[in-house]
């Protein structure tokens, strides 16, 4: 009977909620559900970023690790059974490297990125072979999550983020669509089961360097001027009249903090033509493979090294055992 | 549109034709699939959340099936010169097909337009590319601040925005729920913060502490410098005093070895170096002074006190000379009876026994 019930006045009661916005009467309402999971392998960083950003998202759905790591387009049959229409997929390879895989799931775009931390700079990395490229900065691939103790900030689980996108992503349409894709999946829809009614979080999305910054802030109030507090006791009543400029906004960090690099963009969910491949990515493999060779090289050049310069003495005649022949302009020959 | 792709970009196209290739076996498959894809575009059309305007999408959805469907037509005909062309440069071709990610933003968009209230999306977009505002990506410290920065921007706004459609924003004080990162974690970040400000303040304690010490080391050495001075001054006085002394050693020649024994001109001269100020007399004053320690002479005094070298015993018993010595004796005293003597007249004194002198202490 309940559900009866409830089926019944529900429409009616979102009828009302859309009235009472007024404005978006023709506007559908967002829906969106995001299934979170990752592939076998992760570290426990990894693990701790997707719990973090599980935390983060009520209208998330977690679930199982994902056994293959070939046969994405089961994702959206996994998706679907889950009704979701978003799809946020951790894939870890060689236990160090993530993949961050964001895709709509119907027939929307997928985005692979690869996920890194680019707090400290170790190494600077140059590719010889490809002109366009002069210098690519490789960097320790972890991520910081929340649970790192230099973050003080912190916010209610499930309020709904105010999303700071970077002017960059609206210059690009690749990143136009990262930007319309990170704002379905990381923007918590409007009275999603477990939001809060507060908004008391940014998320900042910022492109620099190639990679997109993602941190997440707390949104603290704090005192402007001199009577701040009946200001914002009295402002509760007179709400209409609009925001009050007594009090300011700052920021804590809360984290998690991580970069993503995109790195393809495919047209359907997990399958498809690419419609955009990023040639400045180079996959973490290729860095740790050229700096091996970079290494092995040192040896190499050192032990040419030391041919040569035996050559060139032997030629002087200034190694044992080898004598310099006598030419016109030995001195021994021009004053005899 | 796919006329001008094909002039245009040819390699741009092969790529695709080639990943269009890759995704499907062969082009009866191709246009299977693409049924599929109508079908399924139909399908979300009707019931996606995100579409603003069904029609447009599938014209989109339309022209971009054209394209692929031209493409695919073309693989036959320039396959193999695109493949040998792709080969000889051996360049990975980038693909930034920016028709085709267009069409398929439009076909997923949320509507975020100036006519939907702000709370629907609640995405901010930064006046300025933030990039631009960052000198040096590698100073974590300016690019984290740009990157604050931009989400400044946006909470300021988004707060206006939000008040101004009544969305509630600031949380109550009293409003407790659950929170992103646990208690025991802000816990553990607040005594983190606490053990940072006692480390700073114990090691500022600290560094205080080493300067006091290193201030008062100098104060000590300054001192010790000093007494090296004093003790040098006074040696070279006492050379040149030697050297004068040598020179004019003619008068007087008992009294001068005698001082010359006990160094009693060097200890004038040094005080008279000493109280150069006042006076500046040579051998004026009585003694030495030893660096301020003990009195004048002390050390002859004692000598002459408790004796200094050779043996102290039997020093006061009578010997030969002593018992010859009869200056003291008087044989006129001897006889009167002490009454001869300075106080012959008096009656010879005479101790009372105890009880009386303590009988005549009462009267007192």
């Amino acid at each position: 009977m309940a559900t009866v019930y409830k089926s019944l006045s529900k429409p009616s009661a979102d009828k009302v909620a859309t009235d009472a916005d007024g404005a978006n009467k023709g506007i559908k309402r967002n829906k969106q559900r995001v299934l979170i999971l990752s592939s076998r392998g992760v570290t426990y960083r990894h693990r701790h970023l997707l719990n973090d950003l599980s935390a983060m998202l009520p209208h998330g759905r977690k679930d199982v690790k994902f056994d293959s790591k070939s046969k994405l387009y089961q994702l959206n049959e996994l998706a679907e059974l889950y009704n979701c229409n978003n799809v946020m997929f951790f894939e870890a390879r060689k236990g160090k490297d993530l993949y961050m895989w964001f895709s709509k799931v119907p027939n929307g775009p997928t985005i692979k990125f690869h996920a890194q931390n680019s707090e400290p700079q170790t190494q600077q990395h140059t590719r010889i072979f490809d002109p366009l490229y002069v210098r690519v900065l490789t960097r320790i691939m972890v991520v910081h999550t929340m649970e790192e103790l230099h973050f003080t900030g912190n916010c209610l689980k499930g309020s709904r983020p105010v999303l700071s996108f970077d002017l960059a992503f609206e210059q690009e349409p690749h990143l136009k669509v990262i930007k319309e894709l990170f704002l379905q999946i990381f923007g918590v829809p409007q009275g999603a089961r477990k939001s809060k009614p507060f908004i008391d979080h940014v998320m900042g999305f910022s492109v620099a360097d190639g990679k997109i910054w993602i941190r997440n802030y707390e949104i603290r109030e704090v005192e402007k001027a001199k009577g701040e507090d009946e200001e914002e006791s009295s402002n509760k009543g007179r709400k209409s009249k609009g925001g009050d400029k007594e009090t300011d906004v700052s920021l804590v960090e809360i984290g998690p903090r991580f970069v993503l690099t995109p790195i393809v963009i495919q047209e359907g969910a997990f399958g498809g033509p690419i419609i955009y491949e990023n040639k400045r990515f180079i996959s973490p493999n290729q860095v740790r493979s050229d700096l091996r060779k970079a290494k092995a090289g040192r040896h190499n050049h050192r032990a040419e090294q030391k041919r040569e310069t035996l050559g060139k003495r032997s030629q002087l005649g200034l190694v044992a055992g080898t004598k310099k022949e006598r030419d016109g302009l030995d001195t021994r020959e021009l004053f005899a | 549109m796919p006329a001008d792709k094909k002039n245009g970009k040819p390699s741009k196209k092969s790529k695709n034709d080639a990943k269009y290739e890759f995704a499907g076996a062969s082009d009866d498959d191709e246009s299977d699939d693409e049924d599929y894809d109508i079908d399924l575009a139909r399908i979300d059309d009707t019931d996606s959340d995100s579409e603003i305007s069904q029609e447009e999408d599938e014209d989109d959805e339309d022209e971009e099936e054209e394209e692929e469907d031209i493409d695919l037509d073309d693989i036959s005909i320039d396959e193999e010169d695109e493949e040998n062309v792709a080969a000889s440069a051996r360049i990975r071709e980038t693909i930034n097909n920016k028709e085709a990610l267009l069409t398929s933003l439009k076909r997923f968009a949320l509507d975020t337009s100036s006519n939907v209230p702000f709370s629907y999306h609640q995405s901010h977009v930064s006046k300025k590319v933030t990039e631009e505002t960052i000198p040096a990506v590698d100073d974590d410290i300016v690019r984290e601040l740009a990157f604050m920065n931009q989400s400044l921007e946006a909470a300021r706004a988004a707060r206006v925005l939000l008040r101004k459609e009544g969305v509630p924003f600031t949380r109550p004080n009293d409003y407790f729920a659950e929170t992103l990162r646990s208690d025991e974690i802000m816990e553990k970040v607040k005594g983190k913060l606490i053990e940072e400000a006692t480390a700073k303040k114990a090691s500022a304690e600290a560094r205080k502490q080493r300067d006091l010490k290193k201030f008062g080391k100098q104060v000590q050495v300054a001192k010790l410098q000093e007494r090296a001075k004093q003790k040098r001054e006074t040696l070279e006085k006492i050379t040149q005093l030697k050297k004068k002394r040598k020179d004019g050693a003619s008068t007087g020649l008992g009294a001068t070895e005698a001082e010359d024994l006990f160094d009693v001109a060097v200890e004038n001269e040094l005080k008279g170096g000493n109280s150069k100020k006042r006076s500046a007399s040579f051998g004026g004053g009585d003694g030495g002074d030893r660096g301020g320690r003990g009195g004048p002479n002390k050390r002859q005094k004692k000598d002459s006190k408790f004796g200094f070298g050779g043996s102290k015993r039997h020093a006061k018993s009578g010997d030969a000379k002593s018992s010859g010595d009869l200056s003291g004796f008087n044989a006129k005293k001897m006889k009167s009876g002490g009454s001869g003597g300075p106080g012959g007249a008096r009656a010879p004194k005479t101790r009372l026994g105890k009880s009386r002198r303590k009988a005549q202490a009462g009267k007192r």
